[in-house]
C-alpha cells in the first residue's frame, strides 16, 4: 500500500466510528421524527399514513401555544434572572483572591447536582405545609402571602423559574469574570484619568465593552432554556392541569401515556423548528442592536 | 483603601450571604437525611439533635438505592469508556490534517450541540424498540455518548493543537506508523484534556434523567436520577428516607466537583458557549 493509502485509511479508520455513532443517535432521530410526524402508530402494529394530520392537530392545540407560552416566561426569567444576577457578582468576584473564588464556587456548585435533586429539593421548599418558603413567611409576620406555589397557576410557572435561576447562575457568572479579567487595563487607566469612577465608569466603559459577551449569554439563555424539560416535570409532571407545561413535557405527556408516537413525534419536530426560530430571532435582534 | 474598607464589609457580608443561600438546600438536605420524621416535623430547620444513619441504610437496601447505584455506575463506566475512544480518535484527525470534509465535518459536529435533546426522545424510542435495544443498558450508553462526542471531540482536538507537530514528525521518520503515534505518543500527551471531558462526561451521565426515564422500564435496570423519582413518589412523606436517598445519589458529585472545580468550570463553560 502507498503512504497516502495508507495514510487515508488511518483516517477513515479514525473517523468512522465516532462519527457513525454520533449521527445515528443524535442526528438521525432529527430527521425521523419529521417522517414519523406523518404516521399514526400507537406502538403496536404498522404504522398508518395519516398526512399532515399530527402537525395540523399540533398546531390547533391550544395546549401547545400554552407550553410555548411558558418556555418564553423561562427564557425570559433565564434572561432577566440569571444574567443581571451572574453580571453583579462578576463584578463583585472578578478578582482572583481566596474569598471570590470561594463564592464562585458555591454558586457554581448547583451545575454539578442532578436535575431531579435540585428539583425534589426545591419541591420540599415550596410544599405549601412544610417548605421553608411558608414556614419563613410566616416567621415575618407575611402569612396572608403563603400559598401553594406549585399549584396556584398564577404563579407556579414563576416559581418554576426560581430554582431554573438558582441552579445556573454558575456558568453565567464565570463567563463575565472572565470577560472583566480580560479587559485591557488601559481603559481602565483613561477611564480613571477622565474621572469615570463607580457606576459612571460602570454604565459608560465597562458594560458597553462586554456587549459581545452579554449577547453570547443571551443566546445561550435562550438555548438552555429550552432544556428545562427534567426540573419541570419532577416538580409539577407539567400539572396541575397542564398549567406548567412546557413545550417538552407536552411532547412526554402526549406520546408515552397516550401511546401516540406519530403526534408526539410532530411535536418533537416542531420543537426542533421553534429553538432555531428562537436562536436565529436572538441572533438577528442582537446584530441590528449592536450595528445601529 | 481605608476609605473602602466598610463599603467592602458590607459587599463581602452579601455576597457571603448569597453564596450561604445557594448552599442552604444542599446543606438542609444532609442535615435532614440524618432527622426521624418525627423529628424532621418538630425541628425542620434545625441541626439533627439525635442524629440517625437508619435513614441511610434503609434507603440503601429498601429502597434499592445500592442496585440503582451499580447500574448508574455500570452505564456511566461503559459509556465513559466509549467516549474517550469514539472522541480521541477523530479528534485527532481533526486537529492535525487538513482535508477537504474537515470543514463540513465540523459543521457536523457543532449540529449535534444545537439539537435540543428531548427533541429526539420520541423517535430514538421507536428506533430503539425496532433494533429491539429498548430497556438496556445499551439504550442508554449510546445515545449519551453521541450527545457528548461534539464536546469531547472539540475539547481533546483544541489540546491536541497546541501539541508541538515536531514532536510526532520525529516519531514517524524513526518508523512508529500512524497507529504508534496516535496511541502511544499523542493520547498519554493529551492525558489533561483527556481527564476533563471524563470529569464532564461522568457528571452527566451520572445525573441524566429524560432518556432513561423514557428507555428503561425495569425496575432492576433503573439509575439513580430514575429511581430517586420513583422513591419521592413512594416514600414521598418518610422525608428524612427521601433526603438520605437524595443524599446518596448527590454525595459523588460534589466530592468530584471540590477535588476538580477548576477543570468542571472551564469544561461547563466551553460547552455552553459552543452549545
Amino acid at each position: 500500500m502507498t503512504n497516502a493509502g495508507r495514510l487515508k485509511l488511518f483516517m477513515i479508520s479514525c473517523l468512522a466510528p465516532g462519527l457513525l455513532v454520533y449521527g445515528l443517535f443524535a442526528i438521525v432521530p432529527i430527521v425521523w421524527s419529521a417522517y414519523y410526524g406523518f404516521f399514526d402508530w400507537s406502538g403496536i402494529g404498522e404504522p398508518k399514513y395519516a398526512g399532515w394530520d399530527n402537525y395540523a392537530s399540533v398546531v390547533r392545540e391550544p395546549l401547545f401555544w400554552r407550553a410555548l407560552k411558558n418556555n418564553i416566561i423561562v427564557v425570559g426569567a433565564s434572561i432577566l434572572g440569571q444574567l443581571p444576577i451572574a453580571l453583579a457578582l462578576a463584578l463583585l468576584l472578578n478578582r482572583n483572591t481566596w474569598f471570590s473564588r470561594t463564592v464562585r464556587s458555591a454558586v457554581f456548585m448547583p451545575m454539578v447536582m442532578s436535575t431531579v435533586v435540585v428539583a425534589l429539593i426545591w419541591k420540599y421548599i415550596y410544599h405549601p405545609q412544610i417548605g421553608v418558603l411558608n414556614y419563613a413567611l410566616k416567621l415575618v409576620g407575611l402569612e396572608s402571602w403563603t400559598m401553594p406555589w406549585l399549584s396556584d397557576p398564577s404563579v407556579n410557572m414563576y416559581a418554576l423559574s426560581v430554582p431554573i435561576i438558582w441552579a445556573n447562575v454558575g456558568p453565567y457568572l464565570i463567563i463575565f469574570v472572565s470577560a472583566i479579567q480580560n479587559l485591557p487595563s488601559e481603559v481602565d487607566e483613561a477611564a480613571k484619568l477622565d474621572g469615570a469612577v463607580g457606576g459612571r465608569k460602570l454604565f459608560s466603559v465597562t458594560l458597553p465593552m462586554m456587549w459581545d459577551t452579554i449577547k453570547v449569554t443571551v443566546i445561550m439563555c435562550i438555548a438552555g432554556s429550552l432544556k428545562a424539560f427534567d426540573l419541570v416535570f419532577v416538580m409539577t409532571h407539567g400539572g396541575p392541569a397542564h398549567t406548567t407545561e412546557l413545550l417538552a413535557t407536552y411532547m412526554y405527556n402526549s406520546t408515552f401515556a397516550v401511546y401516540r408516537y406519530g403526534y408526539g413525534s410532530a411535536i418533537s419536530t416542531l420543537i426542533v423548528l421553534v429553538s432555531a426560530a428562537l436562536i436565529l430571532f436572538s441572533q438577528l435582534l442582537m446584530n441590528r442592536r449592536s450595528s445601529s | 483603601m481605608k476609605r473602602m474598607s466598610v463599603g467592602a464589609h458590607i459587599r463581602s457580608l452579601l455576597l457571603a450571604v448569597y453564596a450561604l443561600l445557594t448552599l442552604y438546600p444542599l446543606y438542609w438536605l444532609f442535615v435532614s437525611a440524618f432527622k426521624s420524621n418525627q423529628e424532621f416535623f418538630r425541628h425542620p430547620y434545625a441541626l439533627p439533635r439525635e442524629p440517625v444513619l437508619a435513614n441511610l441504610t434503609r434507603a440503601w437496601e429498601l429502597g434499592g438505592m445500592g442496585r440503582a447505584m451499580a447500574n448508574s455506575a455500570i452505564v456511566a463506566a461503559l459509556a465513559l469508556a466509549l467516549t474517550l475512544l469514539l472522541a480521541s480518535l477523530p479528534a485527532f484527525v481533526l486537529s492535525r490534517y487538513r482535508f477537504r470534509l474537515r470543514g463540513p465535518i465540523m459543521a457536523f459536529l457543532l449540529l449535534g450541540m444545537l439539537i435540543p435533546i428531548h427533541s429526539t426522545l420520541v423517535p430514538l424510542f421507536i428506533m430503539l424498540n425496532r433494533i429491539g435495544m429498548l430497556d438496556s443498558y445499551a439504550a442508554l450508553i449510546f445515545p449519551y455518548t453521541a450527545f457528548e462526542l461534539s464536546l469531547a471531540i472539540f475539547l481533546i482536538a483544541a489540546y491536541m493543537s497546541s501539541i508541538p507537530k515536531e514532536i510526532e514528525e520525529a516519531a514517524l521518520i524513526d518508523g512508529m506508523g500512524y497507529w504508534g503515534v496516535l496511541l502511544r505518543l499523542m493520547l498519554p500527551l493529551s492525558a489533561p484534556a483527556l481527564a476533563t471531558v471524563a470529569i464532564l462526561a461522568f457528571l452527566r451521565y451520572w445525573n441524566e434523567f429524560s432518556f432513561a426515564l423514557v428507555f428503561i422500564n425495569s425496575k432492576s435496570l433503573k439509575t439513580l436520577p430514575l429511581s430517586l423519582t420513583l422513591f419521592s413518589d413512594g416514600f414521598g412523606t418518610d422525608y428524612g428516607l427521601t433526603m438520605a436517598a437524595m443524599a446518596i445519589a448527590v454525595l459523588p458529585t460534589i466530592v468530584i466537583y471540590l477535588f476538580f472545580q477548576e477543570q468542571i468550570m472551564k469544561g461547563m463553560v466551553a460547552g455552553a458557549v459552543k452549545g
